[in-house]
């Protein structure tokens, strides 16, 4: 609703102006009219009409079908009308009695109905031009081409006007759900979060059973922190790039701690997808080699030309020369995974451990590609 | 030394507020006011006269890095610890550039809470990895960002001081840090301590200049 309504206020301004310049012509080819008295009544009808038009399009309750037939109906039976009251020696010096009031008629039915609309009246009129002067002449081809064109900018105009309209609606609906969202997420974080972090605290205090309840409590706040996103930035900045801090927040958890820096870590989407599987195999590598309840951390630096991801556990670790030996029996598919991958995307892997150090893995990949 | 600690208790949800009060007064601290919002905690910190405030980053009045500062105007202002919950990265590194001496997730236990009064009671930094890693990155984009004419004093960190922070990022404990450096436990915690200082020094002076670039000073 609203971006039409300039368009009919300009229809109904085009029709009274023309009004008054198809009343000036008469005026000044009175001389020539065959029968004066029809010529001027058929103004007198257009100008009833104008203000019946006028009156009609003003409100969107009554613009109809009917309308714009009852319109082309009465604009096409006008210009008639001039073979009869107006006769060869008007038509040879003006145009048909309605002139540029005609147009108003086609421009009414391309905002209604489209530029197809427009197209056919400019047609019909040129035939009906034609048949009122027995032939093509410049001047009816130049009223067909200036109709043509008015015709179908108005209906290209309407369609952008309701395309433009469609989009401010969705655009709307789009932020009262987003504000339907943040309000969601707020009395979540202020209600639920609150009390599974709290079960999760005492949970770890009391020890026992009670500290498995608090872990699953602190996995469903994470999960739900992530899920309602007030706090989570996009991981995808562009079609190109991507924020490696928010992508890899994802694995944060009771278990797991990331640390990033406040602002984006943007790097290649693909450099980043690689960084992130490589951690995916870093932290399942942990699930499977390490006892229950080890820890790791996630760290993410950006040094300006290259991106340094840190993944360190306090698991057991292993002896010097374990990583290298397993590499070598091709038994590890921590190396295939992580170095082949940070490989792949022009990066390096550095892995260190040692007997109860842990186990940490340094991928240090370029920022660009 | 115990005695000496006056906490006030600053957030929004009861239940927390009670329970973090409790901990604290059952380990033998004073518990010397609770606030529910930021205008009541900058309200009754002159008459509580606390040393220590815990306060939680989200609050419905107005934000915990502004109630940071407007507790650290007073006249005798109480030592800031930060409790929130993970995520809000941006705020937690406002908040501590703002001042607070020291920053603890909610999902913390109730030891870690009560040895980081303590040590925030002190004057001393305490650091979880997540602000480790949010430090890191600050002195990474003011040393990245283009500086403007005649400002040497972006605050830079040394190689000891980055190395420090890094490992206190990846999750190793004061004690494993100066076993890995070599350097007494002392030491590590200066090491941090300066990292917090040269920030907050930073913001102070950057404030200061915007104020009188903005013809606010008079």
């Amino acid at each position: 609703m609203g971006f039409e309504v300039p368009l009919w206020r300009g229809i109904a301004v085009f029709r009274i102006a023309s009004l008054v310049y198809a009343a000036a012509l008469v005026m000044q080819n009175f001389a020539l009219l065959a029968r004066p008295a029809g010529a001027w009544t058929v103004v007198a009808v257009m100008a009833v009409w104008t203000v019946t038009a006028t009156y009609s399009y003003a409100e969107p309750s009554r613009r109809s079908w009917g309308m714009v037939a009852a319109d082309l109906g009465v604009a096409f039976a006008c210009m008639l009308s001039t073979g009869f009251f107006g006769g060869d020696a008007y038509l040879a010096v003006a145009p048909p009695l309605t002139a540029t009031w005609f147009g108003a008629a086609p421009l009414a039915a391309a905002v209604m109905g489209g530029r197809r609309w427009a197209v056919g009246a400019a047609l019909g009129y040129g035939v009906c031009d034609t048949l009122l002067r027995g032939e093509v002449t410049p001047a009816v081809i130049s009223g067909v081409v200036l109709l043509l064109l008015a015709g179908y900018a108005v209906g290209y105009m309407t369609h952008i006007a309701a395309e433009a309209e469609q989009r401010f609606a969705q655009a709307v609906e789009l932020e009262a759900r987003t504000r339907e969202r943040e309000r969601l997420a707020r009395s979540i974080h202020d209600s639920v979060l609150q009390v599974l972090a709290m079960v999760q605290r005492r949970g770890a205090e009391i020890g026992g059973e009670a500290a498995e309840l608090g872990r699953l409590a602190g996995e469903q706040e994470a999960a739900l922190r992530a899920l309602v996103g007030v706090e989570q930035r996009p991981a995808k900045l562009t079609g190109a790039e991507t924020d490696i801090g928010a992508l890899l927040s994802a694995h944060a958890s009771a278990r797991v701690t990331v640390s990033t820096p406040a602002t984006e870590v943007p790097l290649p989407s693909e450099t980043a997808a690689e960084v992130d599987a490589a951690v995916r195999a870093a932290l399942a590598n942990v699930d499977r080699h390490c006892p229950p309840g080890t820890r790791v951390w996630l760290l993410v630096e950006d040094e300006g030309d290259a991106v340094v991801v840190t993944v360190r556990d306090d698991g057991p670790g292993m002896c010097a020369g374990r990583v290298e030996e397993a590499e070598a029996d091709g038994r590890l598919g921590l190396a295939q995974s992580i170095r082949g991958r940070v490989r792949d995307v022009g990066g390096e892997t550095v892995i260190t451990t040692a007997p109860g150090e842990g186990v940490e893995i340094e991928i240090r990949v370029p920022s660009k590609p | 030394m115990t005695n000496d600690i006056r906490v006030m208790v600053v957030d929004d949800h009861p239940m927390w507020r009670d329970a973090v009060a409790r901990d604290l007064a059952e380990a033998g601290y004073e518990v010397v006011a609770t606030a529910g919002d930021g205008g009541k905690a900058v309200r009754i910190a002159p008459a509580a006269r606390a040393t220590v405030a815990v306060v939680d980053l989200q609050l419905p009045d107005m934000s915990g890095v502004r109630v940071t500062s407007e507790l650290l105007a007073l006249e005798s202002p109480p030592r800031i610890l930060i409790l929130s919950a993970s995520g809000e990265h941006q705020d937690v590194l406002d908040a501590v550039k703002a001042g607070a001496t020291g920053y603890l997730l909610k999902s913390a236990s109730k030891d870690e809470l009560i040895d980081a009064v303590t040590r925030v009671h002190q004057g001393d930094a305490v650091f979880t990895p997540g602000l480790a890693g949010l430090v890191l990155g600050e002195y990474r984009r003011l040393a990245a960002a283009p500086e403007p004419a005649g400002s040497p004093d972006t605050p830079r960190l040394t190689d000891r001081e980055t190395e420090v922070l890094r490992l206190v990022a990846k999750g190793l404990t004061y004690k494993q840090i100066a076993a890995r450096l070599t350097l007494s436990h002392r030491t590590v915690q200066n090491h941090v301590q300066n990292t917090l200082n040269k920030l907050q020094l930073h913001n102070r002076v950057e404030l200061v200049r915007y104020a009188i670039d903005q013809g606010l000073d008079d």
